[in-house]
């Protein structure tokens, strides 16, 4: 390098004092900003977090509501559902204990009207079908089956039928099958 | 004075000092190099209040983005090349670089500046000054700097023969200052 080339790259002197205060305040300035924009950006974080601390508790509160009201109505659904077996339960007791009197009493003939007259208000006893379906009869035409003798049957055909619903309710008194009666109790039940 | 405060940090902790935003370490990093830069400005500017507005856009460009120096070559180095690309855009606007006819390039070897030599670093900057900004910046990007002609078209948006040409026609103007001077 040429000598004056050195003596220019190198040449130093000193600037006026005022440049510094100038950049000194613009630095300051600068910083002013940026601690802004820190805040804000603090601001934007707390507040975000906030916004989302309310909607996960008002969302939280919602759901816990909505819980508290589901378990009542739980509560007297399971109720209801526990009266409503107790009384599917009692009526198949009734309907299998009213099979079983008119099938195995001796005095058939007066089962119907007077064993279960005063007793309930049931009106018609259900039994299985053939096809597994509920029929409910009354308990005179119960009594009537069972004590069919076929001495002087009308008709063949009345003596088959006879014949047919005698082993019908045999059968229905025989069903150890809860579930089945339960189901069948509720089905006439229903028919009711 | 303290005693902690007449102890001199070093470049990276001056670094770090003013990234992290310490007043005291910018003030120190002015400190060290203020005058230097000022030199680099002095002779990119038309006149003193243009330098010191470029020293001081150079100087809040050197603390923003003291981030992205990575360490790779000389801190200096780093810190005048903000100025003299700090100077160029601030005359980016003003000066209007024509592109001259081509010049010989031997020519341009042979115009003999030596007598600049002979006189005081500030005697030269003055010399350079009567230059017109476009010859000026040239001038001083390709001789005092050494940046290469491919470089400065780069920089200042212009072509390397228009670069080349400036500089020929910089270095006929400068020998036909001293020559005047001399003859006085």
């Amino acid at each position: 390098m040429q000598n004056f080339k050195n003596k220019v790259y190198h040449f130093e002197t000193p600037p006026p004092e005022a440049i510094w205060d100038k950049i000194a305040e613009e630095l300051q300035n600068e910083k002013v900003i940026q601690m802004h924009g820190h805040r804000k950006s603090k601001f934007l974080f707390y507040g975000a977090t906030a916004a989302a601390s309310v909607i996960i508790i008002f969302l939280g509160s919602l759901f816990f509501n909505k819980n508290k009201d589901l378990i009542p109505t739980a509560k007297i659904q399971t109720k209801t559902d526990h009266l409503l077996a107790q009384k599917i339960k009692d009526s198949i007791t009734l309907n299998q204990k009213m099979l079983e009197s008119i099938i195995h009493n001796p005095q058939k003939k007066e089962v119907a009207e007077k064993a279960f007259k005063n007793e309930s208000n049931k009106k018609y006893l259900t039994v299985a079908g053939p096809e597994g379906q509920p029929v409910k009869i009354s308990p005179k035409v119960a009594t009537l089956i069972i004590s069919a003798d076929h001495e002087f049957p009308p008709k063949p055909v009345w003596s088959n039928k006879i014949s047919k619903w005698q082993k019908i309710m045999l059968s229905s008194t025989a069903s150890a099958n809860l579930i089945d009666l339960v189901k069948l109790a509720a089905k006439s039940d229903d028919l009711e | 004075m303290t005693a902690q405060s007449n102890h001199i940090p070093s470049e990276s902790d001056l670094i770090k000092g003013c990234i992290e935003g310490d007043p005291q370490m910018q003030r120190l990093l002015y400190q060290r190099f203020s005058s230097m830069m000022y030199g680099v400005c002095l002779r990119y500017s038309d006149n003193t209040e243009d330098a010191n507005d470029v020293l001081q856009e150079g100087f809040i460009k050197v603390y923003k983005n003291l981030v992205k120096f990575r360490g790779e070559g000389s801190f200096e180095g780093w810190v005048r090349r903000i100025f003299i690309n700090t100077s160029i855009e601030h005359y980016r606007k003003k000066v209007k670089l024509y592109n001259v006819s081509e010049v010989q390039e031997n020519t341009v070897e042979d115009t003999d500046l030596s007598a600049l030599d002979s006189l005081a670093a500030k005697d030269i900057i003055n010399i350079i000054n009567e230059l017109s900004p476009g010859y000026k910046q040239v001038f001083n990007m390709h001789v005092i700097e050494g940046y290469s002609h491919k470089e400065i078209a780069d920089l200042i948006g212009i072509t390397e023969g228009t670069s080349k040409s400036q500089l020929a026609r910089a270095k006929g103007v400068l020998k036909k200052i001293i020559e005047t001077r001399v003859g006085k």
